[in-house]
This record gives C-alpha cells, structure tokens and sequence, in this order.
C-alpha cells in the first residue's frame, strides 16, 4: 500500500506583505495591458492604415479611370485637382503592388490615398522636376520598397494622353566610370548628366530639410539654370529608416521614352511594362 | 483589476465569458478606430515628405 505523504499546506503569507499584494498585482495588469495596446498599435500602423488607403486608393483609381473616358488622348488633359488622382505611377520592378494612383498634393490625408504630387513642381513629362512623396510603411506603403530600386529601373508614369518612361539615374557608385557604351540595353537614354546635375545621383538619403531635391534642378538654386537647359526628372520621396520621420530617401529618374496614347487603342502598353 | 472586473459580470460563466470577449472587442474598435488616429499625427512616423 502506498500511502502519499502531504505535507500540510502552508498558511498564505500575512501581514505587512499582504497589503502590497493587491497593488503589485494592479500594477503588473496595467504594465502587461500596456503593453498589449502598444502592439495593437503597431499592427494599427502597418495594417488597419493600409486597409483605410486601399478604398481611398480605389475611389481614386475608379474616379481617375472615369475622367479619363470622357477625355481623348488627342486633347489637352485638366490641369490636376488638388486631393484628386491625375496620373498612374507603375514601376514594374518592385512587383504587383504597383500600379498607384498618384494624386495632387502631399498633405496628410492625399498622402494616405496613395502617393501625392508636390504642387508646383513640373508635371509629367515637363522640363524640370516631377516631385512625388509616398509612404514607406503604413498606409498601402506605395514607396516601401523604393531602396530595392537600382540605376537603369524603369519609372512610367500614365497620363490621360501619354506613356511616360523615366529611369532611374546611375548611383553614386557608379557615376562615375559610367560608359553608356558598355552599359546593358535598357539603360538607353541614362548617363550621368553633368554640368548643374553633377551631383544629382539615383538614390540617396538626405536630411528631411533639404528640400532642394525637389527644386527643378535639385541641389541648385533656382532660376540659375534656363528652363531650355533643364533636363525632364522624376524625384520620389519616401521616409528613412522605415517606420521612422529621421531621415527621407530619395529617387531621381530620367526621361527616356514618351509614347503618346491613341485614341482608337486603349489597350497599348508600352513595352516596358510588357505591352 | 481583470479578477474585480470578471468577478463583477453577472451570470453564470459561459454569460461571463461572452461579455468578456465582447468587452474586449469593443476596447480594441475604440482603439483602432478613435484614439489611434487622434493620436497618430502627433507621433514621429513615417512622414515622407521634405520640410
């Protein structure tokens, strides 16, 4: 026979401990409750925000394709509204989250439609700069993976009347014993430009003062260089590190290619994009 | 402050359990879809705009 010795259990502690007890218990609840709010809220920022972009984006997209049903391609396409999508960002090399519907404007509520558009900065296929702002995480994160963008990735920018395909400027690395004799295919158009745009570069960081990137010769002050004399760029801006307002990342692109849209065919694509 | 809360919901325990979950449904709807967004512009993320 087995018999199970127990031994008497002990009393609970009383005393001058017991008192405590009720608070330290309060105390870690609401640490451990805090703690869960705050992982609630980084889900919130990386998620619940993208769920809120993703019907903007599409009211954007659906208002945008019915404007431009009614608006040839031979015409002359509106002039942007500010908070209303006018162009259609695709960069076929960061995958299917692309394309975006890119709207006018960069305050807080455009931006979290979709990227938005630096009011008064050139307009597609302008001489000058075509300056866009896009969340890097949070909010559909249309500018997330802008650091995967290499020298030569093509940027193409959907009007109402026309195609256009910008790409990505040679980095800082490689600027300097760029031969476009050598350089592969698709980087026909892009070199180093020289002259005011010698220390214009593919993809750099900078302080999120420098607000000269978006001038339409970046770097140099206005008015220096004749509008006939400026090249036609695209600037993307996007926030660095990820998750954080530190620094901003920033993307120049080139104008190599336009292609006018027709009229009797709007399923053309360029062949950038596999047209 | 969660044993007050659990001792204090009326019913038996499959009552309790249910207006538990919904509680803690409707804590974390106030969450996401109010306080979050009140108080998210004032935080430093992710603003990729130039000053």
């Amino acid at each position: 026979m087995v018999s199970v010795d127990t031994s008497p259990q002990a009393p609970p502690p009383r005393g001058r401990s017991g008192r405590w007890r009720p608070l330290l218990r309060g105390l870690g609840e609401a640490l451990i409750t805090l703690g869960l709010v705050v992982l609630l809220f980084v889900f919130y920022e990386v998620q619940v925000t993208s769920w809120f972009s993703a019907r903007q984006q599409a009211d954007a997209t659906e208002r945008l394709r019915g404007q431009w049903r009614e608006v040839s391609p031979d015409e002359q396409a509106p002039p942007p509204v500010p908070g209303r999508g006018f162009a259609r960002l695709h960069i076929p090399s960061l995958g299917p989250d692309f394309p975006f519907t890119v709207l006018e404007g960069t305050d807080q509520d455009t931006l979290a439609a979709g990227p938005g558009h630096y009011g008064g900065t050139a307009l597609p296929g302008q001489r000058g700069n075509f300056a866009l702002a896009g969340h890097r995480s949070g909010r559909m994160a249309p500018f997330g993976d802008l650091d995967r963008l290499g020298s030569c990735d093509a940027v193409v920018v959907e009007t109402a009347t026309d195609w256009y395909v910008y790409r990505v400027l040679p980095l800082r690395g490689e600027a300097a014993d760029w031969d476009p004799e050598t350089a592969p295919e698709r980087c026909a158009g892009v070199a180093p430009i020289g002259g005011p745009y010698r220390d214009v570069f593919g993809r750099t960081i900078v302080e999120p003062e420098r607000r000269e990137v978006i001038d339409p010769v970046p770097g140099v002050p206005r008015g220096t260089v004749p509008e006939q004399w400026r090249s036609r760029l695209i600037t993307l801006t996007t926030c660095h590190p990820r998750f954080s307002a530190e620094k901003r990342m920033i993307v120049h692109g080139v104008l190599t290619k336009r292609y006018p849209k027709v009229a009797e065919r709007p399923d053309l694509r360029p062949p950038e994009l596999g047209g | 402050m969660y044993a007050w809360i659990w001792r204090h919901l009326p019913g038996p325990v499959a009552v309790k359990a249910v207006t538990a979950l919904v509680l803690v449904a409707v804590v974390v709807a106030l969450l996401l879809f109010v306080i979050f967004p009140a108080v998210e512009p004032m935080l430093p993320f992710d603003d990729p705009t130039l000053e």
